[in-house]
Formats: C-alpha cells, sequence, structure tokens
C-alpha cells in the first residue's frame, strides 16, 4: 500500500514537473563562453535593473554588464549600431525596433529557443504593436498608456466637480477647462506639450487617434491628416487653450520629469499624463497629490495611446557559446527565470505598475494587487485596465522607418504652431508634406 | 658617424625634425576627420542596410543656403554670440577689478568666484534652466514675494537667446576675469601712485594705467569668448533643446538635430564648414577691427 502511494506522488510529481511553466521553457540560463554580454537601456530605475542584472550573474554564472545612455537615447543607440558598438541587448521603443530592424541592426526573437512558449504568452492585442513585417522584434519590457487624463480630486472638490462631470471626449474635456477658465479656477490643465520626442508630437498623435483619425496610414504610410479632420480640431482646440492662455507658455520648455514635477506639485485640477506615473503621484515620497491622483475613465472614447518598450537582441556574428549566453540572459530576463517566474515584469509591475505583455503576468493576483495599491481608489482597478485594453497606437507613424526623424520634425512644428500663431491649414499641409517627404526619401511607396 | 651626419643637418632641417612628430600627430588629429567631414559634406549618406555614399558635389551646400531653418539658426547664433561677447567681458572685467582691490579675504573670494568656470557646460545648463523658467523662476519668487503675483518665465521665445547668454556668461566670465586679474596685478604699483599724486579720477586711472596693460588680454578673450560662444552646444541642449520651438536653435544645435537626430551626416558636415567659415570671419573681423591695431601698438 505504502508503495503504491509513493509510486503515485513520484507520478503526480513528475506529472506537475514536465508541464510546470519552468521545465517547458526548456532554456538552459547557465552562461557558457565567459564573454562579457552587453546590456544597455535608458536611465529607469538603474538600480532595479543592476540588482537583477547581479542576480543573473550571480545564479547563472553569467557575466552581463549594464550600463545606460544619457540623452536622445534613440539617436544615441543609433549612431552605437552605424559605428558597430551596438550592445547585444538593448531597450527600444517601438518604432526604434522598426528602425532598427530595418537597418538589419536586430533579430526578431523566432530564432529563440524557447520562441513558441514566449509567442504562445504574449498579449497579442499588445504583441500586434511590436509585430512588424510579420516578425515579433522583442521581448516586453513594459506596456503603458500616455496621454491619459489624470485629476486632482482635491481640486475636484474645491471646484465643485464630482466623477458624474467626468468628460466623455476631448471636446468635452475642453469645454470643461474653458468653463473652469472663465470662472477664474487657476490652473486647470497641464497639457504633455513637453519638448520630448514622446512630448506634444505623442500628444498630437494619441489626440488624432482618440478622435478617431489617423496621421499616416497604417499600411502605405501616406499622410491622411485634413484641416476640416480630428488633425485640424485638435489642433483648433490646442490654439484656443493657447491662445486664451488656459495652459501656461512655460509648458513647452519642459522636459518629462518637469512635466511630472509639476503634477506632482498640486497645482493642476487636469493633466495629460502616462498611466504608469499614476503610481508615483499617489507616493507621499514624491508627491503632493499622493493619494489623491485619479483618472479620467473610459467612456466611449479611449484616451491617449499606447505606449511599449522592448527588450531587443542585436544582429551579430557571435560564436555558438556566446550567442548562447546572449540568448539566454536575454530570455531570462525579458521572459521567465530558471524558477518558471516572469521575475522581472513582476518586479516592474510591483515597483513602477509598468504593465507586462504577458498573459501569465498581467491575469495573475500581482498585477491586480499592483494596480489597487497604486490608485487613489482601489476600486478602479477595471476601469484602469479599461483604459489600456482600448488603448491604440499609431501604426502609420510607428511601424515605420522614418518615425523617429518625424517625431523630431513633429515637436518642432507643434511648438512653432502655438509660439507663432501659425493657420491650421498651414500646419497640416507642412505635416503632411513632411510625411511625403520622408516617404520619397526611404523609397516607400 | 652618426655624429657627423647630425652635424650636418642645417638649423631648419633640425627644427623640422623637432616638430615632425607632432605634425604627425596634428595630421592624424586634425587634418583626417576634417578631411574626412569634408567628404561627407559632398555626398549624401545612408547607413540602411550598409553605409551608402552617393556623390551629390555641393548640392548639400547650395540646399542650406535656401534652408529658412538654417537664416533662423545664424541670427541666433549671431544674437547669442555678441550678448554673450559683451556680457563676459563686461562681467570678467568687473570681477577681475574687484579682486585686484585689497579687500579682506581676497583669497576665499576668488575661491569662490571661479567655482562657476569649474562648473560643467551640462550642471550650468540645469541651474540655469531652474532659475529662469516660469514657476520655478527667481524672478517669479521675486514678483510674489513684493506682491505683484507675476509668472517670469525667461525661457519663452522671446527672452530664451537672452536666458541662455546668461548662464553662458556666468560660466566663462570667471575665466576672463582671472586672466585679467593676473595682468592687472603686474602693473606696476608706482604707476597708481603716480596718477593719485596728479589727482586722476577713478575712470581716469582705469583709462590711463589699468586700460593699456589689460587691453591685448581684452582682444585675446574677445577672440576665445566669441569661438566658445559660436561653437557652443552641450549647454544649450541641456537647457532649452534649441526650443521652444526653434527660438533657440543655433547652428550647433541645427548640426546636431540633422546629423544625430535626422541621421542627415552629409547635410549636417556641410553646415558645420558654414560654422567653420563664421568662426574664421568673425575672427578675421576682430583681428581686422581691434588686433591689428593691439598688435601695432
Amino acid at each position: 500500500m505504502m508503495r503504491k502511494v509513493a509510486l503515485l506522488s513520484l507520478a503526480c510529481i513528475l506529472l506537475i514537473a514536465t508541464f510546470s511553466p519552468g521545465v517547458l521553457a526548456a532554456v538552459d540560463f547557465e552562461a557558457r563562453s565567459g564573454q562579457t554580454v552587453r546590456f544597455q537601456g535608458w536611465q529607469f530605475a538603474t538600480d532595479v535593473v543592476l540588482d537583477t542584472v547581479r542576480r543573473y550573474n550571480e545564479t547563472m554564472g553569467g557575466n552581463v554588464e549594464y550600463n545606460t545612455i544619457a540623452g536622445d537615447y534613440s539617436a544615441i543607440m543609433e549612431q552605437k549600431f552605424i559605428a558597430g558598438d551596438a550592445p547585444d541587448i538593448l531597450y527600444g521603443h517601438v518604432y526604434d525596433a522598426v528602425r532598427y530592424f530595418d537597418g538589419g541592426w536586430i533579430e526578431a526573437i523566432d530564432s529563440l529557443p524557447n520562441a513558441d512558449e514566449i509567442l504562445a504568452d504574449l498579449i497579442p492585442s499588445v504583441a500586434e504593436a511590436w509585430t512588424y513585417k510579420g516578425k515579433v522584434l522583442g521581448l516586453p519590457y513594459f506596456t503603458s498608456v500616455i496621454g491619459i487624463l489624470v485629476t486632482n480630486l482635491d481640486r475636484m472638490e474645491e471646484c465643485g466637480l464630482t466623477e458624474a462631470d467626468y468628460p466623455k471626449t476631448w471636446d468635452e474635456f475642453y469645454e470643461l477647462i474653458h468653463a473652469l477658465h472663465e470662472q477664474g479656477v487657476e490652473n486647470p490643465y497641464l497639457p504633455a506639450w513637453y519638448s520630448e520626442q514622446w512630448g506634444i508630437g505623442w500628444s498630437f498623435l494619441a489626440e488624432v487617434l482618440n478622435r478617431g483619425g489617423v496621421t499616416a496610414d497604417p499600411e502605405t504610410h501616406e499622410p491622411r491628416l485634413t484641416a476640416d479632420g480630428p488633425g485640424g480640431d485638435t489642433l483648433r482646440a490646442w490654439k484656443r487653450l493657447w491662445n486664451e492662455g488656459v495652459v501656461d507658455k512655460e509648458v513647452l520648455s519642459y522636459r518629462e520629469t518637469d512635466h511630472i514635477e509639476a503634477w506632482e506639485s498640486g497645482r493642476y485640477l487636469f493633466a495629460s499624463h502616462m498611466a504608469y506615473n499614476i503610481r508615483r503621484s499617489n507616493d507621499p515620497k514624491f508627491s503632493q497629490v499622493a493619494g489623491r491622483t485619479g483618472f479620467v475613465p473610459y467612456q466611449g472614447q479611449p484616451w491617449g495611446i499606447l505606449d511599449v518598450g522592448l527588450y531587443l537582441i542585436t544582429k551579430k556574428d557571435r560564436d555558438p557559446d556566446f550567442q548562447h549566453d546572449v540568448e539566454a540572459f536575454f530570455s531570462w530576463y525579458g521572459f521567465k527565470n530558471e524558477e518558471g517566474r516572469a521575475y522581472v515584469a513582476e518586479r516592474w509591475l510591483q515597483d513602477f505598475m509598468l504593465f507586462s505583455g504577458y498573459q501569465s503576468v498581467m491575469s495573475g493576483e500581482i498585477a491586480l494587487e499592483a494596480i489597487r495599491s497604486s490608485l487613489a481608489n482601489p476600486d478602479d482597478v477595471d476601469k484602469m485596465i479599461e483604459l489600456y485594453e482600448n488603448a491604440s497606437y499609431p501604426k502609420g507613424v510607428f511601424h515605420v522607418t522614418w518615425s523617429p526623424e518625424f517625431q523630431s520634425f513633429l515637436r518642432e512644428e507643434l511648438q512653432s504652431f502655438l509660439l507663432n500663431d501659425k493657420p491650421v491649414e498651414q500646419t497640416i499641409e507642412a505635416i503632411n508634406s513632411e510625411i511625403a517627404r520622408l516617404n520619397k526619401v526611404y523609397g516607400i511607396n | 658617424m652618426f655624429r657627423q651626419r647630425m652635424r650636418e643637418l642645417s638649423n631648419y632641417q633640425f627644427a623640422v625634425l623637432l616638430v615632425l612628430p607632432i605634425l604627425v600627430f596634428l595630421l592624424a588629429l586634425v587634418v583626417y576627420p576634417l578631411g574626412y567631414a569634408a567628404w561627407l559634406s559632398l555626398n549624401q549618406v545612408s547607413f540602411f542596410g550598409g553605409i551608402k555614399f552617393t556623390f551629390t558635389g555641393l548640392d548639400n551646400y547650395k540646399e542650406i543656403l535656401s534652408s529658412p531653418n538654417f537664416w533662423h539658426a545664424v541670427k541666433v547664433t549671431f544674437r547669442f554670440t555678441v550678448e554673450s561677447l559683451v556680457l563676459t567681458m563686461a562681467i570678467g572685467l568687473a570681477m577681475a577689478l574687484t579682486l585686484a582691490l585689497p579687500l579682506k579675504r581676497r583669497k576665499i573670494i576668488q575661491t569662490l568666484t571661479i567655482m562657476p568656470w569649474a562648473i560643467s557646460p551640462y550642471a550650468t545648463g540645469i541651474l540655469f534652466k531652474y532659475l529662469l523658467r516660469g514657476k520655478s523662476s527667481f524672478l517669479t519668487a521675486l514678483s510674489y514675494s513684493l506682491g505683484i503675483n507675476k509668472t517670469v518665465d525667461l525661457l519663452g521665445q522671446k527672452t530664451v537667446v537672452e536666458a541662455v547668454t546668461l548662464g553662458n556668461a556666468w560660466n566663462l566670465a570667471p575665466l576672463v576675469g582671472f586672466f585679467l586679474l593676473a595682468n592687472i596685478l603686474t602693473i606696476p604699483s608706482g604707476l597708481y601712485r603716480l596718477a593719485k599724486l596728479d589727482q586722476l579720477t577713478v575712470l581716469e586711472r582705469f583709462k590711463h594705467v589699468t586700460f593699456p596693460y589689460i587691453r591685448y588680454t581684452l582682444f585675446v578673450f574677445a577672440n576665445i569668448v566669441t569661438v566658445l560662444s559660436l561653437k557652443a552646444f552641450d549647454y544649450i541642449y541641456v537647457q532649452t533643446g534649441g526650443g521652444p520651438g526653434n527660438a533657440s536653435s543655433t547652428i550647433t544645435y541645427e548640426i546636431y538635430k540633422q546629423s544625430f537626430i535626422n541621421f542627415n551626416l552629409g547635410y549636417g558636415a556641410a553646415l558645420s564648414f558654414y560654422l567653420l567659415m563664421l568662426i574664421f570671419l568673425t575672427t578675421t573681423l576682430l583681428y581686422v577691427v581691434w588686433g591689428r591695431r593691439e598688435l601695432r601698438s
């Protein structure tokens, strides 16, 4: 009898072990070559990354060296590619990945030994954002939504506003802001018009998309803006905000960190913001609106655009052992570790409310708890998830080689539109012309 | 045998032999990159699918001349340089004259006044961004403390060049000041005693005693400040990023944008030669108008 029980138990253990994610992965994470794997990224939570890399090096005998790039990340990384000095693994936004892929500098993830398992775990709608020419370009670092509307709940109460007053569309939002401004409410809105690649330009791309328009055709990349369409409507709304003094003129000289600090000062009633920053804004260590930063929910019209960060692997001639080391760390860091846990993704979620692109991470209790603990009202978890679910991205602008150049142009053009009171039609024409010019330069269509 | 050969070298040959290593070094360090940049400027360069050069002759140079962005950048660069020059020289001179006075704790004051020079342009950019921008500006604080309650934003479109100039002058002035101070301290003190006997005013003393001793240093530093301002980049990049819009976009910022954001390296290289030309013309003008007179005197 005892023998039967023992055999049954062993069979059960074997069965569980065989089908547990850790064993399914079948990746040997141990480093083999002794060569240094170079890993580079932008400056965000470097202590967390260093700690995770150290953990890998200690447990897997790895030799991974991590460092960061300060300044214009995309531009500097591209210089590294051109100079033949690119790292083995790097961060990238979707449009960076597309450009690097077209440059022949990175590999899609199909070549990884556990590619099938990774692909099966990716959230399909999110993975589509970084699937280009039929290839999945990298492993998910984070997904977030940039350009959602956050609210200062204390100031809302002061202004006599309740959740019932939350606008459903951008037009409703601007009507509310102008009404408040006319009533003498100070600092009603902080737009994300800061001077970064993902500042004013992304705000425009997001609003056009939220209003149901496209800046460039998702397939042909031909310009699609019209002065009487969502692009024109967005610019007219912005011009009115600017000319009537509703927004501070200094926002154009902000960097992203300045924007975050401005919101966390508690001065503003509404702001266009990054979803993941809600956690920070609700943290008393950083913010004067801690516990009082709410957000405008989805009520038929999406807010913002999907922002996706990726881990990318570079295409290089490496000896088999070194290639194994690079892929092993890539998979360990970007997917699951030796215990079958998406350790890094979970940590980003818990510490920073950076959503993951993996179903296994987002469907777990960790995700719910991370979101719940980040919000002013823990009952808003479903509303936050709904915001994410309805966010999309400007494929016509992000899935094309010229994207970084266009974003640089867009930033300057939109700032100039506001500063020099340029006509809407002229600005729409300038944006369309630039897209057409870039298509010509890169031989698209 | 060797000694005999050495003796056969003329003075000129020996001099050439001595400077040969540095000539080779300079050739490698200056001529090669300059030549490569010149070659780039005559091409359209593409990096996709391998580096490709398409020879376009002077097209990049012509295109630049017809670009409104270039002419805007030239105007901004001139405005920034002239204002930086005037402000830096004025502050530097004032510092030197003050530090030459028999002050108590002069050494400590000297150490403190040289500090801005020791701060990197990057840090200066961040410092002045906070000091001069809207809600965090010291002028806004002053305005609220005086009950005016107005936000003063010097990084706006109309005043951003002056705001950038302030930081640049703050960074460069101590260097000018210390060289002028060194110069002033070499002036024989007897001359000041004689000036006192002659009952010269402060201004007259400066004009007839101090100025003749420092005028050549002033000329040299006018050149240095001009060149440093014409090619200032990191500080502008950090403080304003060429903005708002393109309000503080100097030629150096345009070069950066074209070369490293748009990866239009041929165009960027051609732009850098226009900048080189501008530096050459400006310093030549300074020499013709001012320097020749100094050398003659």
